[in-house]
């Protein structure tokens, strides 16, 4: 049976593939997540992250279009699948419930 | 985008197509290149081609690569490699572990000897000045005959720095020896014994000894100053610190004198052959000797320090005269010797260097390593007979279309495998014994890894194992697989020529180690029971000092009362080792142009007796003669030298007095049994005895040495009673001998059962190889004996073989090492038999039981495969 855990990396990656929808492919996913965590990333990581995710099954991939600065050849689209979908659930939920029970936070929550 | 702009570097390009995953390429190549035109078009090129190469080399992932775990030949081989390795352990397990142990005593003994050695040469090494560091040694020429001595004139430095000009520094030194245990040092309230000597004033100057406190090119100007080490300090003081400018009181023998502490140095260290508590300034003591500072009387040792650049054996011809310039008459003829030489290279035969203990160096290395060849031959030897197992493995595999490059990779790394693990278990076992070497050897060794240790020692197993693995794998390997495959080569692998001599080499080592073993014991035991001439048994020996020096008389006498005292005297020689000797003997007829040496000994009343030392003609001195001091004792040697017939009575002239001879004694050996007994005089004009020797009763020895403690207390109170018994210190003189009895008895007991191990292994081998002849010649008929004798006989022949190369060798090397001694085992021909015969014996045990079971094999059982 595959692992089917989400790590830290993993989680930011497959939101970001959620994010760019049409346009996630490995450079734009590894350009957007320097834009958002200002973490520099290359492409071969992300490209081997997005390749452990579609393994776990959280996301599909098919040939998309090509460019002329890619000198014609066709860049691979990932699509977040339903099982990525509930991954990223159980993940936010699991978060919320442990800020909400973290004292520090709560009276904050409460205050305001 | 314009044609004009740079393309992304082509080597990177290159090398990612290299690596890369067919099935990933378009979209990695695409990625890369948009990548890189989005960074030229904000950067500049050489940024945007270094960030291609940081993108390229990012891709170096599992999931990218082409060759990776799950899909990589190598990988799978390699795996498969170790695999096959590790089950082909356990499948023979036994020839395994035979294996490990052989190889890791060997190694762990070479280990062993390699520190040892490393120790002895490292011995007085450590000044600073080594290289220009040099000894004064003196050439005696005594009827033309050389003898080399380390004392000089204690005037000599002085007049060396003078007027030798490549002489730039020069030290006179009185070893720590001299002293024995005559020192006493005290804080003005208890004495303690302590080693003492006197040096001149630039002895820390010229030798390294670090100080903690005090300046070392002035702490011995002064008459009054005297240098302590640190752990005397403790003893004294019970602190290192402050202590500079405090006085202190010793005693020697019977001079009493205050000094002031100058500097305390660091405890010296363990390599040092120089070994003291404390230094005093040499001025002292040629205060002391005061007349006797001349240049006729050798009462110091010389160190010197050469100029930069001299030529040594010049600068000896310069000095070769410097005495007898010096003294109309003298016999004698310096000449300098590195002083870190003398340590390994001290003896020097008519005027010649001839070795030392450098000897025991170079013998202890051969026994390492022919222990160490002996472990690797057997290493390869069993490897090699093993290997031949596996040539149907070796003919699978190259069906199957393995090449023989990688056939050679997989034997050797699995040989280099075990040659390692075993250095492993070699540094364990080493480890392990080493407090107890240290106990033998009477040294300090520890094992400390450097580079040099590791380097060799890894080189040495993986060149051992490369060795070891290189006829499986260089050999074999070349076969063609149908001939391996059909069996055809299956027989000619039981006797290769070449594993037959390696047996013979190994146990022709063992043979000439049993040779060394047996005559060394039996000269050990030699030495400790021959008949020195007088009765050690039962004699303490003991300083005299103090009150017993003064008032000697009364001393002897209430000392002869004490309860359980049999008899009690002193005298001026040790009686274990040479003391003073003199050539200034004459006598009517004495040939003058002919220099004879005489022992000489002052003796009290009653040495002879308490000695027991045999008195062939007239008598020993005695209190009921008046001027006893105009009296001569002589030994058997003497009188023959002499050529005196009917001794007693006549006259003999000592030092220009006439003397008359009252007695002759048998010859005793009054030193070690390497040097012979030769003329000797006692005499009594003398007031000073050094050692006293009380002859006990054999009962009660407790009891009566507590009776001459409490007497001493009461007699003698300023000193504390420091008693031997002197038939241990006459053991002590061969330390070095026994150490090398109990060593070479432990390495040869290892090389033989290293050997052994050997050929066990190798009988195994064969009988196993030879079960289906066996079995066939059982079911001819053949009997037990008959098969124990055929399998024997191989090995019976190597065997006999080794015997006749080794017995030879073994009595050379023996003869040789006998001669270092004058008194002598002779070489008798039953040691010889003895050695083959064991080493006959020790090969039949061991393949016996091999031989037995191939013997009691069911014939049915080996015949039905096939």
């Amino acid at each position: 049976m595959k692992e089917t855990r989400l790590g830290e990396f993993e989680e930011v990656i497959l939101l970001i593939v959620g994010i760019l929808g049409d346009d996630a492919y490995a450079l734009r996913v590894a350009d957007e997540f320097e834009t958002q965590t200002n973490r520099a990333v290359s492409i071969g990581a992300v490209h081997s992250s997005l390749n452990r995710l579609s393994e776990k099954g959280f996301l599909t991939s098919a040939m998309g279009q090509s460019s002329p600065e890619r000198g014609g050849r066709r860049k691979r689209i990932y699509t977040i699948t339903a099982s990525g979908r509930s991954v990223l659930d159980d993940a936010r939920s699991l978060r919320l419930s442990l800020y909400n029970q973290y004292p520090g936070f709560m009276v904050e929550f409460v205050g305001s | 985008m314009s044609k004009q702009q740079p393309n992304p570097p082509k080597l990177a390009k290159w090398l990612l197509n290299w690596f890369l995953k067919k099935e990933l390429a378009e979209e990695v190549t695409g990625d890369l290149d948009e990548k890189y035109h989005h960074t030229l078009n904000e950067n500049s090129t050489i940024k945007a081609k270094l960030n291609y190469w940081y993108q390229v080399f990012n891709y170096l992932r599992p999931f990218a690569l082409k060759h990776n775990r799950s899909n990589s030949n190598y990988f799978i081989m390699y795996q498969h490699n170790f695999k096959l390795t590790y089950r082909n352990l356990l499948k023979y397990k036994s020839s395994f572990i035979i294996n490990v142990i052989g190889l890791s005593t060997g190694l762990a003994c070479a280990l062993l000897i390699f520190l040892w050695v490393s120790d002895e040469i490292s011995i007085d090494k450590f000044h600073k000045k080594d290289q220009h560091l040099y000894q004064v040694l003196l050439n005696h020429d005594e009827s033309g005959i050389l003898r080399t001595g380390t004392e000089s004139p204690g005037i000599m430095a002085e007049a060396l720095q003078q007027e030798i000009p490549e002489i730039t520094m020069s030290v006179e030194d009185t070893p720590a020896e001299w002293f024995d245990e005559n020192f006493s040092i005290s804080d003005g309230k208890n004495f303690i014994k302590a080693k003492g000597k006197f040096s001149g004033k630039d002895y820390f100057k010229l030798f390294s000894f670090p100080f903690k406190h005090g300046d070392p090119s002035q702490s011995l100007t002064d008459k009054s100053s005297i240098v302590i080490t640190e752990s005397l300090a403790l003893k004294l003081f019970g602190t290192t610190e402050n202590l500079l400018g405090k006085m202190v009181d010793y005693h020697l023998l019977h001079i009493k004198k205050q000094a002031q502490i100058t500097g305390v140095i660091k405890d010296l260290p363990l390599n040092s052959t120089i070994q003291f508590d404390f230094v005093l300034p040499f001025e002292v003591f040629k205060d002391i000797i005061g007349k006797g500072m001349h240049w006729g009387n050798y009462n110091a040792v010389t160190f010197v320090e050469v100029a930069n650049g001299t030529n040594i054996s010049a600068l000896n011809n310069k000095l070769g005269n410097f005495i007898k310039e010096k003294l109309e008459g003298s016999n004698v003829t310096p000449f300098v010797s590195k002083f870190s030489d003398n340590y390994l290279y001290g003896n020097y035969e008519n005027g010649i260097q001839s070795g030392g203990r450098i000897t025991y160096v170079k013998l202890f290395s051969l026994i390492g390593l022919f222990v160490l060849a002996i472990a690797c031959i057997n290493f390869m030897n069993l490897t090699t007979a093993r290997a031949s197992r596996r040539l149907k493995e070796i003919g699978v595999k190259k069906a199957l279309g393995a090449q023989r490059s990688s056939l050679v990779v997989q034997f050797l790394s699995e040989s280099v495998l075990v040659t390692v693990f075993s250095l492993l278990v070699a540094f364990g076992m080493v480890w392990t014994v080493l407090p107890q070497f240290n106990e033998i050897t009477g040294k300090f060794l520890s094992l400390q890894f450097n580079t040099n240790l590791v380097v060799g020692t890894l080189s040495l197993a993986i060149v051992t194992g490369l060795l070891a693995g290189s006829y499986p794998a260089l050999y074999l390997s070349g076969f063609k697989p149908i001939h391996i495959l059909k069996g055809k080569l299956n027989a000619s692998f039981g006797d290769v020529w070449i594993r037959k001599g390696l047996v013979i080499f190994q146990f022709s080592l063992s043979i000439i180690m049993i040779v060394c073993v047996l005559v060394v014991y039996q000269q050990i035991e030699y030495i400790q029971s021959k008949n020195l001439g007088y009765d050690k048994e039962n004699i303490l020996s003991i300083p005299m000092e103090g009150q017993a020096v003064e008032n000697t008389e009364a001393f002897m006498a209430e000392l002869k009362n004490v309860p359980g005292v049999i008899n009690a005297s002193c005298t001026s020689h040790t009686m274990v080792k040479n003391g003073s000797y003199t050539t200034g003997v004459s006598w009517p007829g004495k040939n003058p142009d002919v220099e004879i040496r005489f022992e000489q000994a002052a003796v009290y009343y009653g040495l002879i007796e308490t000695l027991g030392i045999q008195v062939l003609q007239g008598r020993s001195f005695s209190k009921d003669y008046a001027s006893e001091n105009t009296k001569i004792m002589l030994n058997e040697a003497a009188i023959n030298v002499m050529g005196l017939e009917d001794p007693i009575g006549k006259t003999v002239n000592l030092w220009g007095a006439d003397m008359e001879v009252i007695g002759v004694v048998k010859n005793f050996n009054y030193a070690s049994l390497h040097n012979k007994v030769e003329p000797m005089l006692f005499r009594m004009n003398d007031k000073f005895f050094p050692h006293g020797f009380i002859k006990i009763s054999a009962n009660n020895i407790p009891t009566t040495i507590q009776n001459i403690e409490n007497f001493y207390k009461k007699f003698n109170p300023e000193y504390a009673l420091e008693y031997t018994f002197l038939d241990q210190n006459f053991q002590a003189q061969y330390i070095a001998e026994a150490r090398v009895s109990v060593l070479s008895r432990y390495f040869a007991s290892i090389a033989i059962i290293i050997s052994c191990l050997g050929l066990f292994g190798l009988a195994a081998f064969t009988a196993e190889r030879r079960q289906k002849e066996i079995g066939v010649r059982k079911i001819l008929g053949a009997g037990h004996l008959k098969i124990i004798a055929l399998l024997s006989n191989d090995f019976t022949k190597m065997v006999l073989s080794a015997i006749l190369i080794a017995l030879p060798i073994g009595y050379y090397i023996s003869s040789n090492w006998l001669g270092t001694f004058v008194y002598h085992i002779q070489l008798r021909w039953w040691f010889f038999a003895l050695s083959g015969l064991l080493a006959l014996i020790i090969a039949w045990l061991t393949i016996s039981f091999q031989t037995i079971r191939a013997a009691n094999i069911n014939p049915v059982k080996c015949l039905k495969e096939d």
